[in-house]
């Protein structure tokens, strides 16, 4: 076969063009730290890595979203558990003095201290994360617990046997302070014949002298007024207990955050549920507000019931409050697993996208030999003519 | 006849024939580096013997020509490879750049932003009310949105360039093919009988080969030496001393449009059936590739707003609106919905959607409106005029948009509940705008104030929208890894079809750069091949001179040996 001379110089051309290019090529891959740097590269895996990343940053946003709804969720629980230790304290205090061995001014001041605690439970269920009220569902702009103005409640009744009285409570409070008035029939009879006193200090001292039942009678000089019907027993009793509900101003919602995919996590609870403010036997402020009243009226009896009420909210605390804990079980199990899987994806696309840098050095090493070993060979063809043994 | 001045006559051929052979050899090294010299032989033939006595005498050397070393059937595929490595590297190159424009090892990738604008939703989710992270949000999409339509915009200045190369090559195809044919002339003119014009030859053939790295041709050679050109389709582009020419213009399809001009005014589109060259590789890449990442990008671009469009439209921000206008107006108020150019206006379906009003912040009215997709927009606008809220808002057609706005200063209004999609596809309550990746871009009413932000959803019982509320930020952040967007027969998420896109630009320019690396193999190997025939080689050339000085000398030496011949012949006198 012919050689000619362009034969040999784009051979030696091309060879060493193409060497030179893969060195760069390693070198690059070396100095940038990355096996690819363009798309054509390898579409293949350039494309896997872009799944690997987006798996990445997604594992990254739901442990962020993860430790958002550990905040709520451990909010949630101090708040609730302070609750529940409030609650025992006062069913403590119930227990007390549902037996018989204490006094009207005994249990006033217990009434006080039962005040001083609804009040605490109030402010605990009005806390907040980072400006927002934890427990008001979605309107967390909206403080979830308020005090009403002084309302007179219905009478709780106390009749002898064989009465058929009844009564309502009515009027405007224009008093300042919370109180319950114990009405007791002084002489039977009735409505319009009996005569009643009443007592603010839970029937320490009663009002003198006594005054004839009737339609909106006046109870006190607060503006409480009762209505008497049917006939009544002497000794008969009702108290009219007066204070400001506490109403509950958020909603039903509660919070979900996004702690995986298609899966999501409640990290808040609803007020009206897990404390109350909407009436009802498991409302714990209606509760406590009934123990106080209870107390006020020195009537061990319905603090007894009180109780009762009590003893079921706590069952009912304690649900809500294992299921936070499960709750906030899951989010630190959750973040194990993401970080393990995060860990093995960091993992991937290294191994996928960065440079091994050994086998690169080997690579450079190998291609570096390669060129010099070219060039030499090059070199020595070059070199050869028949022009330098020709003499002149 | 026989004698010493014979002897002297065929040394003064031989001299001669053998300096033609040293001119010939100096020729060769002289163009040992000229592009497309064939190397060249002189042919020798002893001259027509003499009858003698002794029978017929050889006479001597003659030249019988100079003939190239040349073999048409490994030039003609090497001429068929070349136009068809060209090609390839043609697209190789500008299929490079496109996948630059997506190149997504790098740092800002749009796969990065696409993460970074779902994450930013979750944020919001998890703090519904917080200033921060709608501002975040926002600067997020706006980001995104940018990326977009600069991948966009950059597509279309990479077709752009692409156009302005076409103009110059059609310049140099027609200035080659004139060279072609004015060589061939000059060619026939020179040559005579036997004797071949072989510079001439080289030079055309070099001509035909440059052509070939333009444009695909095929060409033959007749006896006469004159050769004819013709494109792929059989237009001739050059029939021996005539060449004719191509033209280009941009059709109505934004297309290059390659036109030949042949005899007699003949005009012949040939944009289609062009094959191999640099000129075929370019129009690929301009009018089939590139438009179809476009398409692909803008249908990617146009179900990602849908689907965020369609979620974002079914809640409320902080604030509601005292007055809106959809941002896509249809083409006539009058015509049903779904066939007035609405860019989504195939998406409504038959449904309802609720108007909430409020007063001073409290719930005033609402009202459920029924959508029909052959509903027009002055059905509509009537249809919420005479509803429930009819008396606390005005709904209009401006600028065959619609527009809505609350009656008193005191009131706001939201929507909720959207089942018809009309919403979203009238561009009322919307996250984005626009309908392609060029126009992509967060909905100003949006991006102006944050707070419109929809995050939440009306309570449709109560008609209260908590600042609490999460509901549409948590579907929002959901459709990161929800399928929506249509891909062939497949439904993929965003980030998938993303992936997909450019999984397909990296396969393309891989693919290309293969391709011409496998043909440079070829063409290499026919280049090999034809300079194994055609190539100089010095130190054959150096040995073909040391021959021709040889016999010059011997032939000069023969001149003595007639002379002494002669001195002796006429000694014999003395």
């Amino acid at each position: 076969m012919r050689v000619s001379m362009a034969t040999v110089y784009s051979y030696i051309q091309r060879n060493l063009q193409n060497l030179s290019e893969e060195l760069s090529k390693i070198n690059l891959s070396i100095s940038s730290g990355k096996k690819y740097s363009s798309i054509s590269d390898n579409p293949v895996e350039v494309g896997a890595l872009l799944g690997l990343t987006t798996s990445s940053d997604q594992v990254a946003q739901y442990k962020r979203n993860l430790n958002t709804a550990q905040d709520w969720l451990a909010t949630t629980e101090s708040t609730l558990s302070n609750v529940g230790e409030i609650v025992k304290s006062c069913t403590a205090t119930a227990e007390q003095m549902a037996t018989g061995t204490y006094n009207a001014s005994q249990r006033i001041a217990a009434a006080q201290s039962i005040q001083q605690l609804l009040e605490e439970i109030m402010q605990g269920g009005n806390a907040n994360y980072n400006g927002q009220y934890i427990l008001s569902g979605y309107k967390i702009d909206t403080q979830p617990f308020v005090e009403g103005a002084f309302t007179i409640q219905t009478p709780v009744m106390k009749l002898q046997t064989g009465s058929t009285g009844t009564a309502t409570s009515g009027g405007a409070y224009v008093g300042t302070t919370t109180k319950t008035y114990v009405v007791e029939i002084v002489q039977g009879g009735a409505t319009g014949v009996a005569t009643f006193h009443y007592s603010e200090d839970g029937g320490q001292t009663w009002s003198d002298p006594p005054v004839a039942t009737g339609a909106a009678v006046a109870v006190g000089t607060d503006g409480v007024t009762a209505t008497f019907g049917g006939t009544w027993v002497e000794g008969d009793r009702f108290s009219i207990p007066v204070y400001k509900p506490i109403t509950y101003q958020g909603d039903d919602n509660t919070l979900e955050i996004g702690i995986g995919r298609n899966s999501r996590l409640e990290v808040n609870k609803v007020g009206s549920d897990v404390l109350g403010g909407t009436g009802g036997s498991t409302d714990i402020f209606e509760i406590l507000a009934q123990l106080k009243s209870a107390l006020e009226a020195n009537d061990a009896m319905e603090a007894g019931a009180s109780l009762e009420n009590l003893k079921t909210y706590q069952d009912q605390l304690n649900a809500t409050l294992a299921g936070l804990g499960a709750a906030l079980n899951r989010v630190t199990v959750k973040n194990e697993v993401y970080d393990t899987l995060q860990q093995s994806l960091t993992d991937n696309i290294a191994e996928k996208g960065d440079t091994d840098l050994v086998e690169a050095a080997n690579a450079l090493a190998a291609k570096e030999l390669a060129y010099q070993a070219a060039l030499a060979s090059s070199t020595q063809v070059m070199s050869l003519s028949l022009l330098d043994y020709m003499t002149s | 006849m026989s004698g010493i001045s014979s002897v002297l006559d065929i040394a003064a051929q031989a001299m001669a024939a053998e300096q033609v052979g040293v001119e010939v050899t100096s020729h060769n090294i002289a163009n040992v580096n000229t592009p497309g010299y064939s190397r060249q032989k002189v042919n020798y033939v002893t001259a027509y013997p003499e009858t003698s006595p002794w029978g017929p005498m050889g006479r001597g050397v003659r030249i019988y020509n100079i003939e190239r070393s040349f073999d048409r059937f490994i030039q003609a595929s090497l001429d068929g490879k070349t136009a068809t490595l060209w090609e390839y590297q043609a697209k190789q190159s500008e299929m490079e750049r496109v996948a630059t424009i997506f190149n997504e090892t790098e740092d800002d990738a749009l796969n990065t932003l696409l993460s970074e604008f779902w994450a930013a939703w979750h944020d919001l989710a998890d703090n519904p009310q917080g200033a921060a992270e709608r501002q975040a949000l926002i600067g997020q999409a706006e980001s995104l949105c940018d990326a977009f339509s600069s991948r966009a915009e950059q597509l279309v200045q990479e077709r752009q360039s692409i156009t302005q190369e076409i103009g110059p090559i059609l310049e140099e195809i027609n200035t080659r093919a004139a060279r072609i044919a004015e060589l061939t002339g000059q060619i026939q003119e020179s040559e005579v009988g036997t004797q071949v014009n072989n510079d001439l030859r080289d030079k055309r053939q070099n001509e035909i080969t440059e052509l070939e790295k333009l444009v695909g041709v095929s060409y033959y050679t007749t006896g006469d030496g004159t050769v004819n050109v013709t494109l792929p389709n059989g237009r001739p582009l050059v029939t021996g001393i005539d060449s004719w020419t191509l033209e280009y213009t941009i059709d109505v399809n934004d297309e290059i449009d390659v036109t030949w001009h042949g005899p007699g005014g003949t005009v012949d589109h040939i944009s289609d059936s062009l094959t191999g060259g640099k000129l075929s590789g370019l129009i690929q890449v301009r009018d089939t590739i590139i438009p179809q990442y476009q398409s692909d990008l803008d249908n990617l671009a146009k179900e990602f707003i849908g689907a965020v469009n369609s979620q974002h439209s079914q809640g409320v921000g902080l604030e509601l609106f005292t007055s809106v206008t959809g941002t896509y107006a249809v083409d006539d108020p009058t015509d049903p919905l779904n066939a007035t150019d609405l860019p989504f206006g195939a998406e409504i379906t038959a449904g309802t959607f609720q108007i909430f009003v409020d007063r001073d912040g409290a719930p005033q009215s609402n009202a459920t409106i029924a959508v029909d997709p052959t509903d027009t927009l002055d059905d509509l606008v009537i249809a919420i005029n005479t509803s429930a809220v009819g008396a606390d808002v005005t709904a209009s057609v401006v600028d065959n948009q619609l527009r809505i706005v609350a009656n008193a200063g005191t009131d706001t209004f939201g929507f909720a509940a959207d089942t018809s999609n009309v919403l979203m596809a009238l561009g009322i309550n919307t996250f984005f705008n626009g309908d392609s990746a060029y126009t992509f871009e967060v909905n100003s009413t949006v991006s102006n104030s944050p707070n419109m932000i929809a995050a939440g959803q009306i309570d449709t019982a109560t008609g209260e929208h908590p600042v609490g509320d999460n509901q549409n930020a948590l579907a929002l952040s959901d459709l990161e890894n929800t399928a929506v967007v249509t891909v062939g027969t497949d439904t993929l998420t965003v980030a998938e079809a993303y992936r997909r896109l450019v999984a397909d630009i990296g396969l393309e320019a891989e693919q290309n750069a293969t391709q011409a690396q496998f043909f440079q193999d070829q063409v290499d190997q026919y280049q090999a091949m034809r300079d194994d025939v055609s190539g100089v080689s010095l130190d054959e050339e150096l040995t073909n001179l040391i021959k021709y000085q040889r016999a010059y000398q011997a032939a000069a030496r023969l001149v003595t040996v007639a002379d002494e011949m002669f001195q002796t012949l006429l000694n014999t006198k003395q």
